[in-house]
C-alpha cells in the first residue's frame, strides 16, 4: 500500500459496473507505466546523483574541501564526535537500506532488484522532504548480519531508513536497530503506512462524532502496517478487548492452533493476539465485523476479499478503510452502496488515499532538523495527529479525509510537529523553536523543487525524452 | 518432549501468589479427552523445530493411550492445570513426568519431565514457575533426587525457561536419518 500511483487515472465512482472498468483500465495503466519506467531508466541509468553543494572557483578550493585543509574537520569531530551532525552533511543525510527481501508487491527479488525502487524512494525523499537519500540494498545472509552492516555505516547518517523488508523479520530488525543506534530508525512500510492510516482514523472518527475509546474495530491483515496499527492505536486509547485482527486463518486470538508456532516466529503477532479480541470471538472476518465500527483492511489486491455483506454485518454508518495496492480489498463504491459511511484507499485516483508519502518526508525532516536520537511512537503519533489536522482545518467530509499530495503547506506543519515533539521528548540533540523548525522545513522542502526545475533549465538534466508512438487502445 | 511454559515466567514470583491463573491437580482418566488436543499442539510445535520430529498421522491414538496409561502409573506424574475463577473446570495445560532409574549415576532416579504445556493465554504471570515447582514435588514424592526436561534441542524459548531456573544440558541426543 505504500506506493501512490504516479498519475490520477480517470476512474469513475459511479456503479460498480464502471468500477471494474476503473479496475481494468488501472491494469492497463500500470503496464503502460511499466514499459516507459523502464524506457526511462535506460535512458537516463539512474534517479538521483550527488552534486557538489560548495563552491569550486578553482582548484586551488580542493585544499579547503579536501586535504590538507579538512584534516583541521576531522580532527575536532575526532575530539567531539557529535561535531559530525555541524560540520558535514550528516545532519540532513539517511542511508535507504533494503535486503530486497519483500519489494512492492513483487516478492523476494534480492538487492539488486530492489536499488531501482530505493533510488526512487531516494528521489521522494529529496524532492519532498529535502532530505540527501542514500540508496543502499544489502546482501545479507541473516537479519543478524543485515544488522550488523547496518550498524557499520550508520557514523555517516543522521538517520536510517529500513525499506520493503520481509515480515516479521523487519519487526526484530527495527527493534534492534533502534536500540543500537543513536539516530533515528524507520520502517516505512511498517510506521510511514501505520501513521497515516492513524490519521485517516482520527478524521473519520471525528466526522462521523465517534470516539477511540468506544468504537469496536476490526483490522485486516497482520502484517508489517497492521501490527503496528494496532500498537499505535492501543496507545491512543482504543480498548484492547475492542480491537479484533483478522489474517489469512481467520479472528487472530488467544486460542488459535498457530499461536505456538507466532510465539516462535512471529512474537510481535503472538503478544497482540493474547491482548486483543475481548470476548473471544472466533471464526472469520464475517464474525469479526459483527457491529464493529471500523474496519482497517491492509491485506491483499482482491476487490472481493471484503464484500457487501461484510460491510452491512457492521455497526450503523461504518468507517471501511480497504489499503491494498494496486487493488483494494472493496472497490469504494460498493462499500458505500452497503452502508459505509467513510471509505479510504490506498489509490491516489479515488478518495481519501491513505498514503505514506504523507508522512515519510515529513517526519525525517523533523527528526534531522531535531537532530533527533530517536524516534519513539510519540513522535509517530505526532505526525499522525498533524497530518489529520491539516485535513480538518480546511473542512472535513466524507471524500475529504487526509490531505492529498498536492496540499503540500502541510508537510513542514508536521515536520515542525515532529520537531517540537522530539524537543519535547529530550531526544533532541538540537531544540529549536515550533517557528524556527517551521521556517527551516518550508525553506528546505521548497528547495528541491527549485533546484530539480533549476537543473531542467540550464539542461543539466537532460528534457523527458518523448514516449515512443503508443499503441491507440480501441476500446 | 518439550517444555512451552513461557519464557517470562519469572516475572509472577511465587505459585501460590493469587494473581497465578491456573490450579494444578492430579490428572483423572476423565481429563483425557481434554489432554489429547493440548498434547498434540505442543508435539506440532515440535515440527517447526525439526524434519524427525514429524507427527504421525496416529498421534492422537498415541496421546489417548499413553496419557491413560500415564495417569494409572505410579512411576509417572500427569498434572492438569485448571483455569480459575470462569474458566474453572477448563482443563488449560498440562504436564506429564516420569521417575526413571539411573542404574550408573547417582542420585539414582532422575523426575524427566516429558511434556508440559500451558495455552497462551494462561502463561506469564509466574505460571510456569508454579507448574515446575508442583512437578519438581511431585517427583520428589515418588523418589526422584534430580529432575530434568526433554525438549528439541531448538527450542530456545524451552531452553531459556529451564536455564534461568537453575537447569544446564548434562546429556545431549544427538538424530541423524537412517
Amino acid at each position: 500500500m505504500a506506493q501512490s500511483s504516479p498519475s490520477p487515472i480517470d476512474a469513475d465512482r459511479g456503479g460498480r459496473r464502471k468500477a471494474r472498468t476503473a479496475a481494468e483500465r488501472s491494469e492497463d495503466q500500470t503496464d503502460l507505466l511499466g514499459e516507459r519506467s523502464l524506457e526511462l531508466s535506460r535512458y537516463f541509468a539512474g534517479k538521483v546523483e550527488t552534486v557538489p553543494k560548495v563552491p569550486v572557483r578553482s582548484l586551488a578550493d580542493f585544499a579547503l574541501w579536501y586535504t590538507p585543509g579538512v584534516a583541521a574537520v576531522s580532527r575536532a569531530i575526532q575530539a567531539d564526535p557529535e561535531l559530525s551532525f555541524d560540520l558535514t552533511g550528516r545532519w540532513n543525510t539517511i542511508a535507504i537500506v533494503t535486503d530486497g527481501s519483500r519489494v512492492l508487491g513483487l516478492g523476494d527479488i534480492g538487492p539488486r532488484a530492489a536499488l531501482p525502487v530505493m533510488e526512487g524512494k531516494a528521489l521522494l525523499f529529496k524532492f519532498l522532504g529535502g532530505v540527501d537519500a542514500i540508496p543502499i540494498p544489502i546482501q545479507a545472509k541473516s537479519p543478524d548480519q543485515f544488522i550488523a552492516t547496518v550498524e557499520a555505516l550508520a557514523p555517516a547518517f543522521g538517520g536510517i531508513n529500513l525499506e520493503d523488508i520481509a515480515s516479521p523479520k523487519c519487526f526484530g530488525i527495527l527493534e534492534e536497530l533502534q536500540k543500537r543506534l543513536p539516530i533515528p530508525v524507520w520502517h516505512d512500510d511498517q510506521l510511514g503506512t501505520a501513521a497515516a492510516t492513524v490519521a485517516g482514523l482520527l478524521n473519520a472518527l471525528e466526522l462521523t462524532n465517534r470516539s477511540i475509546r468506544e468504537v469496536r474495530t476490526v483490522l485486516l491483515g497482520a502484517g508489517a502496517a497492521n501490527l503496528v496499527t494496532a500498537r499505535l492505536l492501543l496507545t491512543l486509547g482504543l480498548p484492547a478487548h475492542q480491537l479484533t485482527l483478522v489474517d489469512q486463518k481467520g479472528i487472530l486470538h488467544g486460542e488459535r492452533e498457530d499461536l505456538d508456532e507466532l510465539e516462535l516466529r512471529n512474537p510481535w503477532k503472538y503478544r497482540i493476539a493474547l491482548k486483543t479480541n475481548g470476548g473471544g470471538r472466533t471464526g472469520d472476518l464475517r464474525a469479526a465485523l459483527e457491529g464493529a465500527d471500523v474496519l482497517l483492511a491492509a491485506s491483499t489486491p482482491n476487490p472481493d476479499t471484503i464484500r457487501p455483506e461484510h460491510v452491512r454485518a457492521m455497526a450503523k454508518d461504518p468507517i471501511v478503510f480497504a489499503l491494498a495496492n494496486p487493488v483494494p480489498e472493496i472497490w469504494p463504491d460498493v462499500a458505500r452502496s452497503a452502508g459505509a459511511a467513510v471509505v479510504a484507499t490506498g489509490r491516489s485516483d479515488f478518495p481519501n488515499q491513505v498514503n505514506n508519502s504523507l508522512i515519510f518526508p515529513a517526519v525525517f525532516r523533523g527528526v534531522l532538523d531535531a537532530r533527533a536520537r530517536s524516534i519513539p511512537d510519540e513522535v509517530v503519533l505526532a505526525a499522525a495527529r498533524e497530518l489529520a489536522h491539516g485535513a480538518a482545518i480546511k473542512g472535513l467530509t466524507a471524500h475529504h479525509l487526509l490531505p492529498t499530495m498536492e496540499e503540500p503547506e502541510v508537510f513542514p506543519l508536521i515536520a515542525a510537529a515532529v520537531g517540537d515533539t522530539a524537543v519535547r521528548l529530550g531526544i533532541a540533540r538540537r531544540k529549536l523553536s515550533h517557528d524556527e523548525f517551521l521556517e527551516r522545513a518550508t525553506t528546505l522542502m521548497g528547495r528541491s523543487a527549485k533546484l530539480v526545475r533549476a537543473l531542467a533549465r540550464a539542461r543539466l538534466t537532460p528534457p523527458m525524452p518523448r514516449a515512443p508512438g503508443r499503441k491507440r487502445r480501441s476500446r | 518432549m518439550n517444555a512451552n511454559t513461557e519464557s517470562g515466567a519469572s516475572a509472577g514470583g511465587p505459585g501460590e501468589s493469587p494473581s497465578v491463573p491456573i490450579h494444578l491437580r492430579p490428572a483423572r482418566e476423565a481429563d483425557v479427552p481434554a489432554l489429547v488436543p493440548l498434547l498434540l499442539r505442543l508435539k506440532r510445535l515440535n515440527e517447526e523445530f525439526d524434519p524427525l520430529l514429524r507427527v504421525r498421522d496416529d498421534a492422537d491414538q498415541q496421546a489417548r493411550q499413553i496419557l491413560k496409561a500415564d495417569i494409572a502409573n505410579p512411576k509417572a506424574v500427569v498434572l492438569a492445570a485448571e483455569g480459575v475463577g470462569a474458566d474453572k473446570d477448563k482443563v488449560v495445560g498440562f504436564v506429564r513426568a516420569l521417575v526413571r532409574e539411573r542404574p550408573f549415576y547417582a542420585p539414582e532416579h532422575e523426575g524427566v519431565i516429558l511434556d508440559i504445556y500451558l495455552l497462551p493465554l494462561y502463561r506469564r504471570r509466574g505460571v510456569g514457575e508454579y507448574v515446575l515447582r508442583e512437578t519438581s514435588n511431585a517427583l520428589r514424592s515418588k523418589g526422584a533426587g534430580v529432575v530434568t526436561a526433554e525438549f528439541p534441542a531448538q527450542n530456545e524459548i524451552a531452553s531459556r525457561f529451564y536455564t534461568k531456573r537453575g537447569f544446564r544440558p548434562i546429556t545431549a541426543v544427538q538424530a541423524r536419518s537412517l
